[in-house]
């Protein structure tokens, strides 16, 4: 069986996204074919394509933007609609990471691509929506599972389920592993300490153009 | 003030002092996920490309008019990229509403939301969808939805916005 792993977040370098898939890459064993592919623009080419056909699984892992899709992925998507994806029989599963606490809040981004699905032919496996993803970056020697992230192991272990087995299944929200109002605590302690990195003042976060 | 997202060009509205209509000039960025707009420069987006003020914008705005191709059930890649480059309307603090994590007010301005997407055969699915989405834009804004409707043709739309 053959994955492929799409990193389509717009950042490159340093992205949950990222985080996510090497996480997610860790809990397949060595005989499990697996290449990377990169979505972080909004182009892609016809050569690209082609080499993702050879793959019978894609995985997507994006962040949450505005309650949907990045606007570069959602520029690859269109192209391939247009280009046209010659190969059919290819389920498509996709992990979300919100900003948010909640990874419910990821339920139109999946729905979004879901119906991306029904356009191009391509089969619906299943999404994750991943709560506190922001935190995923700092905690990348944390194994999968364990701790903070016990919670994406579980949904994780379900998704390479289904992924062997090349079945649908209902999408999967899930957050990570600590209490709500921590995340936010340590959130908006990291905007104050990047505020000031970047020579700004605490107080700038709030100022009104 | 109206604030008009369009992809479809010639609108029957033009920039006055009770609309400013946005259209696509060909040199619009995509956002790299950064928050610059957040840390660096707060309320104004780094990327100088002519739209860095979205932020901006919607905070002198009371309705919103986004006026897009139904794309999968959402928007199309031009209006979604100026959603995405409007982030510094919010701040990057955090607030709970409906029970949830959303981002805090920056401004003080209502926005309402009106969506008219437009495409020859949109599913039921994706209009389900597109309506949900706009729903969470309007709570992610703190503002409310006006309406969203769907229109077989570009032109039609036009036609209910003279």
């Amino acid at each position: 069986m053959k994955t492929a792993l799409i990193n389509a977040s717009p950042k490159e370098s340093g992205s949950a996204s990222k985080a996510l898939l090497s996480d997610l890459k860790s809990l397949f064993l060595d005989e499990h074919t697996i290449k990377e592919f990169l979505f972080h623009t909004p182009n892609i080419s016809e050569e690209e394509i082609k080499d993702l056909c050879n793959y019978s699984t894609w995985v997507f892992a994006f962040p949450l933007y505005v309650d949907g899709i990045p606007s570069q992925l959602l520029s690859c998507l269109c192209e391939m609609e247009q280009l046209g994806v010659d190969c059919k029989n290819i389920r498509i599963y996709a992990i979300v990471n919100c900003g948010f606490y909640e990874g419910k809040q990821a339920c139109n981004a999946l729905a979004i691509l879901k119906n991306w699905c029904d356009r191009t032919g391509l089969i619906w496996g299943t999404g994750i929506g991943f709560g506190g993803g922001g935190s995923l970056v700092r905690m990348q020697g944390v194994p999968v599972g364990s701790g903070p992230k016990g919670t994406l192991g579980k949904v994780f272990q379900e998704l390479i389920s289904a992924i062997l087995s090349q079945s649908s299944i209902e999408n999967m929200y899930t957050s990570i592993g600590f209490p709500k109002f921590l995340y936010k605590v340590a959130a908006e302690i990291g905007w104050k300490q990047m505020i000031t990195a970047n020579g700004g003042k605490k107080k700038d976060l709030k100022r009104r153009m | 003030m109206k604030l008009i997202l369009s992809d479809v060009r010639d609108l029957p509205i033009k920039s006055d002092d009770k609309y400013h209509v946005i259209y696509n000039d060909g040199n619009l960025h995509y956002c790299i996920g950064c928050f610059g707009c957040w840390i660096k420069t707060p309320g104004q987006c780094v990327i100088k490309d002519g739209y860095s003020n979205m932020g901006q914008l919607l905070s002198r705005c009371d309705e919103l008019i986004l006026v897009s191709k139904c794309t999968y059930g959402g928007f199309s890649p031009f209006i979604k990229n100026l959603l995405d480059r409007s982030i510094s309307y919010i701040s990057p603090y955090f607030v709970t509403r409906n029970g949830e994590m959303h981002h805090k007010r920056r401004y003080d301005n209502v926005i309402s939301i009106s969506a008219y997407f437009y495409g020859e055969d949109i599913s039921q699915s994706e209009k389900e969808t597109a309506k949900s989405l706009v729903s969470a834009n309007a709570v992610n804004y703190d503002g409310k939805v006006k309406n969203v409707l769907f229109f077989s043709t570009a032109e039609e739309v036009k036609a209910v916005l003279i």
